[in-house]
C-alpha cells in the first residue's frame, strides 16, 4: 500500500514537472497594490497548495473543537456521577 | 487569458481545498484508533487486576478509562459492578442512573444498566425500586429471565410465596428450565403457613399443588404427616413420613425424632423395629442406630442396647454414638473410672459443639439446624446432613 502510494506521488510530481514545463509562459495578476506576473503552472500549484492547506486547518479545526468540547462535558458527567455521597 | 486556464484557476482551489480537508480528517481518525488501542489496553490492565482482586488499582484504572472515553459503556458498567461489589451501593447507583439517562444510548445497553441499577437497589435494600424495575423490563419483555430471576428472590425475600409461584411459572415457560423443585418449595411454604394458622384444608391444598409440581417432595410429606400427627390420625402421619424416607433418605436426622414419636403413639413399635433395620442397611448415618438402641433399651433392656450400640459402633464409628454409649454405661462404673468417663462426655460434647451438622452442597455453607434454603446462596433443598465420624 506504501509502495502503491509512493508511486502515485512520484506520478504526479512528473506530471507537475511536465505540466509546468509545458506552461511555461507568464501571466499577470493584478492584486490591487502590485502586478505580478508567474508561470501558468506556478499559479496553479500555489492554488492547489492554498486549497489544500486550508482545507486541512478547516478540518483539524473542526475535530479538535468539538473534541475538546466534548472531554470537557464527559469530565463534569463523571465528577457528578462518581462523587463520594456527601 | 485563455478561458480554459481560468476555468482551471477557479476550479482547482476548492478541488484542493476538498483534498485536504479529508486528508486531515483521515490522519484524525487514525490518530483516535491510536487512543482507542491505548485505552483498551488500559480496560485489560484494569481487567488484570479484577483478576488479581486487586481492585482498588482496578477502580483507579477504570475511573481513569471512563474519563477518558465516554462512549465505552461497558467500562462505565464495569464501574459500577465494582462500586457495587465493594459495598459503595450509592455510588454505583448514581452511576447506573447517569448511565441510563445519558441520551443516545442504545436500547439493548440501556436494558442493561436498568438491570444493575435493579440490582443496586436490591443491594441496598431498596425492594420496591427493584421491584418497580424489575416488573418494567419484565413487561417489555428486555433481558426478562434474569430479570424475573431477581424478581423471584425479592418476592423470596419478601415471603409474597404467590407472587414468586406466578413469576417461577412465568420464567419456566421463558427459559424451558425446569423450576418445579423450586416451585414445590413454595408451595410448601405457603402450607406451612396455613398450618400454623389452622387453615388444614388450604394447607392439604397446597400440598397437594406441590406434589402435582416434585411427586417426590420430601417436604410435603413431612408436613403431611405432620398435618396427620396433629390431627391425631397417627397411623396416617406413619405413612406419610415413611414415604418422604422413600423420597429421600438423606433427611432420615430430620424425618426421625417425629415418626418414632408417630410410631409410640400408635403402639407400632414392631414396625418401628422393621422399618429402623431396613433403612440401616440403605443408610450409613448413625440416627437409626441409636433409635433402635434406645427402641430396645425400652423394650429388651440396657444389656440389649448397649450390645447392640457396641457392635454398630465398631461397624460405623461416631463420636454420637460414642456419647450415647458414654451415657448408657455411666451408671455401671465407679471411681477413678467413673471420673475418665466424664472427661470422655464432657470431651465429645465439645467436640460435637463446634460441628456444623449440614452443608450446602452448592455453596459448602454450614450450618448446625436444618434449612430448607440455603441461608448462603439462596438454593432451595440443597442443605443435607453431613456424614462423617463427628457428624451424622
Amino acid at each position: 500500500m506504501r509502495l502503491l502510494a509512493l508511486i502515485f506521488l512520484l506520478l504526479f510530481i512528473a506530471a507537475g514537472v511536465v505540466f509546468g514545463a509545458l506552461n511555461a509562459d507568464l501571466v499577470s495578476y493584478d492584486l490591487g497594490f502590485a502586478h505580478v506576473s508567474v508561470p501558468k503552472g506556478a499559479a496553479a500549484l500555489v492554488a492547489v497548495v492554498i486549497g489544500w492547506v486550508l482545507g486541512g486547518l478547516t478540518a483539524w479545526l473542526g475535530t479538535s473543537v468539538s473534541h475538546r468540547r466534548r472531554r470537557r462535558r464527559e469530565r463534569a458527567d463523571i465528577k457528578a456521577s462518581a462523587a463520594p455521597a456527601a | 487569458m485563455n478561458p480554459i486556464w481560468l476555468w482551471l484557476l477557479v476550479l482547482i482551489p476548492p478541488a484542493a481545498f476538498a483534498c485536504g480537508w479529508w486528508a486531515a480528517r483521515r490522519t484524525h481518525v487514525r490518530r483516535s484508533g491510536d487512543r482507542v488501542n491505548e485505552l483498551s489496553s488500559d480496560y485489560f490492565r484494569g481487567l488484570n487486576y479484577l483478576l488479581n482482586e486487586e481492585q482498588d488499582k482496578a477502580l483507579e484504572v477504570f475511573v481513569r478509562l471512563a474519563e477518558y472515553n465516554r462512549d465505552t459503556v461497558e467500562t462505565h458498567l464495569a464501574l459500577g459492578n465494582l462500586f457495587r461489589k465493594r459495598g459503595e451501593v450509592d455510588r454505583a447507583i448514581r452511576l447506573h442512573q447517569h448511565l441510563v439517562s445519558r441520551p443516545g444510548l442504545s436500547d439493548e445497553m440501556k436494558t442493561v444498566a436498568l438491570l444493575e441499577l435493579g440490582e443496586d437497589y436490591m443491594r441496598a435494600g431498596l425492594l420496591d425500586r427493584a421491584e418497580t424495575l424489575f416488573s418494567d423490563l419484565v413487561a417489555m419483555d428486555a433481558l426478562a429471565p434474569s430479570a424475573l430471576r431477581h424478581l423471584i428472590a425479592i418476592y423470596q425475600h419478601e415471603r409474597e410465596w404467590h407472587k414468586a409461584i406466578e413469576h417461577a411459572r412465568r420464567m419456566e415457560g421463558m427459559t424451558g428450565e425446569d423450576e418445579s423443585a423450586m416451585i414445590a418449595q413454595f408451595y410448601c411454604e405457603l402450607a406451612e403457613q396455613s398450618r400454623q394458622h389452622g387453615a388444614r384444608t388450604e394447607a392439604r391444598d397446597y400440598l397437594r399443588e406441590a406434589f402435582i409440581c416434585q411427586r417426590d417432595c420430601v417436604r410435603a410429606h413431612m408436613i403431611m404427616g405432620r398435618l396427620y400427627a396433629e390431627e391425631g390420625e397417627v397411623g396416617q402421619a406413619v405413612d406419610a413420613y415413611e414415604a418422604a424416607i422413600a423420597a429421600d433418605i438423606a433427611f432420615v436426622p430430620e424425618i426421625l425424632p417425629p415418626l418414632l414419636n408417630c410410631y409410640a403413639r400408635s403402639q407400632q413399635m414392631e414396625r418401628a423395629e422393621r422399618f429402623l433395620r431396613e433403612i440401616m442397611d440403605r443408610y450409613h448415618g448413625i440416627s437409626p442406630v441409636l433409635a433402635l438402641t434406645r427402641l430396645y433399651e425400652g423394650r429388651d433392656g440396657e444389656r440389649t442396647a448397649i450390645d447392640f450400640l457396641t457392635g454398630q459402633l465398631r461397624k460405623r464409628p461416631s463420636v454420637r454414638g460414642l456419647m450415647a454409649l458414654i451415657d448408657a454405661t455411666m451408671d455401671k462404673v465407679s471411681g477413678e473410672a467413673r471420673e475418665n468417663y466424664l472427661i470422655l462426655r464432657d470431651l465429645t460434647r465439645k467436640l460435637l459443639e463446634g460441628q456444623a451438622m449440614y452443608r450446602c452442597s452448592r455453596c459448602g455453607f454450614g450450618a448446625k439446624a436444618h434449612h430448607w434454603q440455603c441461608p448462603s446462596c439462596k438454593n432451595w433443598g440443597t442443605v443435607r446432613p453431613i456424614h462423617g465420624v463427628a457428624n451424622e
